[in-house]
């Protein structure tokens, strides 16, 4: 292959990056108070010490619960070989008893080579894990049950959290429970001889603040100095980062983002957008980048569909905007006529078009769904008879006149009084 | 769920390979989920010897489960043996303190990971005491039942209920082991046991075997322990009555214990026992005291060479659980994080010894040599503060901390779900949130997010909770309650942001205030230089000049002025009168 654009490594290196949990994380594990270093303590010393623990991972969707317990769990598995053995289990799949012990003892067996037989009882399953849970205590490998959508767990009898809990009060099994839930009341959901043998350790993953929202950004877009790209290249990508990082513009724009959601998978797909309008020309990224990546994320398909309308369809919905005004609560296309025709006499305005043409714009803000009929059936009658309500809310629709781009005068007197 | 119970029941089992004990099987009754299944398999560890007593033996690697000298014809009671074989193994550990000669108890090292680990373990909820104590009263109880029907050879059932975590299936396991001893002196050697065979159900079996005269002659009593006995409740409640009438049946020799939580159990689900005459007693574990949980922890630290904790911490520990629940697991669980607090603040400590390690050196040398060790025992023993902590890491609930974390539209969406859940109103639509929060950002100059956006932030509201939405066909008319209490919202968010731009809000004008005058007032207030009305959400408020306010003291008078002008001036620099404002906790506008 020729010789590559560093603009497209660059790019290919960036968008890898992002799609990389475990490194997006990575530069949280240093700190000692993180989330990641608690957890590795919690989970290290129960193996080291062969004790029993419990511990609950909460924190909203996309704020990287999932991708701490993996780099963590993989750190240990380096750390301690042969000591740990992990079995994954989800709220989603296996919240059903039978199932969970089904899937337990199938990722047991296939663990330590042992035949699964799929024949297996429900009871059989649950001794076997039992006799497991003891074996493993004796050879001291911890087991570590990871159970994803905890909440999910509680439902029913939740007689997989309580064999699972009980076991781990006798000396001789050796296993660590995580649960890693969004919900933030998981445990107020555990039955209170569950609850009674949960130890109530919490780990709240919380939205990074500014200090870590800027680390994790110059961690993901600074170029690595080392040799994968030209010297000079990387100097200046990393420079004009730099500068856009601290520029003042780009917080406004980060910040309307994150306002919605704060959490860091969120923010990752703001950058991987951005990153991708990155300018292959010239190779570097710019704060238009940005900007436009946040245009397209807070689309408002409404605001659009009235920017295409005519002006024609503009009056009439602004005329219905006026019925609903007045509380009339049920009106058509005649009465919208009538509102027109009053609009056209007091203003005196240029655009007083015929009832066929009227009818016509009202057919297209009807294929549009910026208005619809009030009833679906229909009753065989004509469109001009069956009552219409307005798809679009006000603030909308003032919106839409005012981005407009020639929008009469007299429309936006009209919302505004 | 007795997983004390198979550890012992296993122990049970390889004693009746050495013979000589009286061999009381405790049975299964069909489904039930009773004590134990029958040891039909025997397991690789149940063959090896060493599995006498409940301390493991070691493996290949090194264990951190050390087995003391394991004897293998230990005393019959292996529960209460195994603390005092550790002892000779602790002892050995070095102690580093100076005062070790004048203190009665050695001085604790955390520094040493065998100690920590030492004391961890006894502090852990699987380990069982060396002795029981608290539980004395229960435990004479059950064990005078039970022995009346044994030597009357007649049959009862008892009842125990209490909270989780009293120490009911461990008191159970106690008076069982100490039953089997006292049956072993009393009555003779076991009988051979007899194979079923047959199609009958086991039930049918037991029922049989109760009826009819026996074949053998002096056939043994038997003890039924059933643990978490709810679980065997079932819609016609046939299992729980056929498993009680056991006990009636006119040549029954057996006595069951049921345990489970409630207390009213035999009451609601076993009405026909009573016409029968034989309704089971009932004994109640109550929720632990806090002398009690006090004494359970100081009996299982004496076992321990030295002293772990302040006398302080451990008594705010007791008082603080059993005024919550009583739950001994809880005071178990909340002394080892203690201790792991202990542990960061060393390990903090020890870093920041490292960097200036130079300089303790120096001082060292010159200074008295008690003095540097007084000051190292003052992190040795957990204190007070750690125990406060660990407090409240278990008790502290996170909705404050998520609120304040979350990002502003979700905020805003909880402010305007508080609004309208003011008027008494306990559910609302999503199109009506969606007004009361257009109007909030209008307030707030925020841009506010379209309908569908709205939605979305709803739902994840709702996994996170915070809210709860309810299913509709369209998004509009879905229905949204609150599930977090509007107080919590309200102390979250009441952080002073000032001037701009703004985040809240909470308002807050309760009619009660006397500051306020009542809503209805307020059309007839004009703004003057005194005071200015508030528009937001719609609502409007009159803010009154602090010298109108009655009383309050000086310092809130000077408080309020500064507020005051400040807001005054941040309106007027606006020019108009609806704008957002925020409030510090103490001035209630």
């Amino acid at each position: 292959m020729g010789r590559e654009n560093p603009a497209e490594k660059a790019l290919g290196l960036l968008r890898r990056r992002l799609c990389d949990p475990s490194f997006v994380f990575k530069p949280f594990s240093d700190s000692p108070d993180s989330n990641y270093s608690k957890l590795k303590f919690i989970i290290s010393s129960s193996v080291t010490e062969a004790c029993n623990n419990s511990i609950l991972l909460l924190g909203p969707r996309g704020s990287g619960k999932i991708a701490v317990l993996e780099l963590v769990i993989s750190d240990l598995l380096l750390e301690f070989p042969d000591m740990i053995s992990v079995i994954k289990l989800s709220g989603l799949l296996h919240s059903d008893d039978n199932c969970a012990f089904k899937e337990i003892a199938r990722q047991l067996c296939v663990e330590h080579q042992l035949l699964f037989s799929k024949m297996a009882s429900f009871d059989d399953n649950s001794q076997f894990m039992i006799a497991m849970l003891r074996e493993c205590g004796l050879a001291h490998k911890t087991i570590i049950f990871v159970l994803d959508e905890f909440d999910l767990f509680s439902q029913g009898k939740q007689r997989l959290l309580y064999s699972l809990l009980d076991a781990m009060q006798s000396v001789s099994s050796q296993a660590v429970v995580i649960g890693v839930s969004c919900r933030l009341d998981a445990d107020q959901l555990l039955e209170k001889r569950v609850r009674s043998r949960f130890s109530h350790r919490k780990l709240l993953f919380l939205p990074p603040n500014k200090e870590d929202m800027q680390r994790l950004l110059e961690n993901i877009l600074l170029l690595p100095t080392d040799s994968t790209f030209p010297q000079d290249y990387t100097v200046q990508f990393n420079a004009k980062l730099q500068n856009i990082l601290a520029d003042e513009r780009f917080k406004d724009v980060l910040n309307t983002y994150i306002n919605t959601d704060s959490t860091v998978n969120y923010l990752l797909k703001f950058l991987f957008r951005a990153v991708s309008n990155m300018d292959l020309v010239t190779g570097f990224l710019s704060l238009e980048n940005f900007k436009t990546a946040l245009s397209n994320v807070q689309r408002q398909p409404k605001l659009e569909c009235i920017k295409d309308c005519s002006i024609l369809e503009l009056y009439i919905l602004v005329c219905m905007k006026k019925l609903e005004i007045k509380e009339q609560n049920s009106y058509n296309f005649n009465s919208i006529m009538k509102e027109y025709k009053t609009v056209h006499d007091s203003f005196q305005t240029s655009d007083y078009y015929a009832q066929n043409v009227c009818l016509r714009a009202f057919e297209h803000l009807l294929q549009r769904e910026l208005i619809s009929f009030t009833d679906s059936r229909g009753n065989n009658q004509s469109i001009e008879f069956r009552p219409v309500k307005l798809l679009v809310s006000s603030h909308e629709l003032h919106q839409g006149l005012k981005s407009y781009r020639s929008c009469p005068a007299i429309l936006q007197k009209l919302m505004a009084g | 769920m007795p997983a004390l119970a198979k550890r012992k029941s296993s122990s049970l089992a390889s004693r009746t390979e050495h013979g000589g004990s009286m061999d009381l099987r405790s049975e299964n009754t069909g489904r039930s989920n009773g004590e134990c299944t029958p040891q039909k398999r025997k397991l690789r560890s149940n063959s090896s010897p060493m599995k006498a007593s409940p301390v493991s033996t070691p493996m290949k690697r090194t264990s951190p489960r050390r087995s003391a000298d394991v004897n293998l014809n230990t005393p019959e009671n292996g529960i209460e043996g195994k603390i005092c074989k550790r002892l000779p193994k602790l002892r050995k550990s070095p102690v580093k303190s100076l005062l070790n000669d004048f203190t009665a108890k050695q001085n604790w090292n955390p520094a040493d990971a065998e100690q920590i680990r030492a004391v961890k373990e006894a502090l852990h909820v699987s380990t069982a005491p060396s002795a029981i104590v608290c539980r004395e009263e229960e435990q004479k109880k059950v064990l005078e039942f039970c022995k009346s029907c044994i030597e009357q050879e007649k049959a009862g059932s008892l009842y125990v209920c209490g909270c989780p975590g009293t120490g009911k299936s461990l008191s159970m396991e106690n008076v069982k082991q100490i039953l089997l001893d006292w049956a072993e002196e009393i009555l003779g050697k076991d009988q051979p046991r007899k194979r079923s065979n047959g199609s009958t159900s086991p039930l049918q079996l037991l029922q049989n075997l109760y009826s009819h005269k026996p074949q053998s002659s002096g056939r043994k009593m038997m003890i039924i322990i059933a643990d978490e006995l709810d679980y065997l409740i079932t819609k016609d409640r046939a299992v729980l009555h056929d498993l009680f009438m056991l006990t009636t049946l006119p040549l029954s020799r057996c006595v069951l214990i049921g345990i489970a939580n409630a207390i009213d159990l035999a009451d609601r689900f076993l009405p026909r026992l009573q016409s029968l005459n034989c309704k089971p007693a009932v004994i109640t574990f109550r929720a632990y005291s806090k002398d009690q949980i006090l004494k359970i922890l100081q009996e299982r630290l004496t076992a321990l060479p030295y002293t772990i904790f302040q006398l302080q911490a451990l008594e705010l520990c007791a008082r603080k659980v059993a005024a919550a629940s009583g739950d001994m697991r809880k005071a178990l669980c909340v002394c080892r994080s203690a201790i792991e607090m202990l542990e960061a603040e060393l390990r903090e400590s020890s870093n920041n010894l490292n960097c200036s390690s130079v300089e303790t050196t120096f001082f060292e040398k010159h200074n008295d040599p008690d003095v540097a060790v007084v000051k190292k025992q003052e992190i040795d023993i957990v204190r007070i503060d750690h125990m406060a902590v660990a407090l409240s890491k278990t008790f502290k609930s996170q909705v404050v901390d998520t609120i304040q974390s979350l990002p502003h539209h979700q905020q805003i969406i909880l402010c305007s779900a508080v609004k309208l859940f003011r008027g008494g109103k306990k559910d609302t639509t999503i199109g009506e949130l969606n007004k009361s929060y257009v109007d909030f950002c209008k307030s707030a100059l925020i841009p506010p997010v379209g309908i569908l956006e709205l939605s979305s932030l709803c739902r994840v509201l709702n996994d996170q909770g915070l809210l709860k939405l309810g299913q509709s066909r369209e998004e509009k008319f879905k229905r949204v309650t609150l599930k977090v209490d509007e107080a919590d919202i309200s102390f979250a968010l009441q952080v002073a942001f000032w001037p701009f731009p703004c985040l809240f809000i909470v308002c807050l004008c309760e009619t009660g205030n006397p500051f306020l005058p009542k809503l209805s007032s307020v059309s007839s207030v004009k703004s003057s230089p005194d005071s200015f009305v508030l528009d937001f959400g719609g609502i409007l408020f009159q803010v009154l000049h602090p010298l109108q306010l009655q009383g309050i003291s000086a310092l809130e008078r000077t408080h309020c002025l500064k507020a005051f002008t400040q807001m005054r001036k941040a309106i007027s620099s606006r020019g108009e009168c609806a704008t957002h404002v925020s409030f510090q906790q103490r001035v209630d506008f």
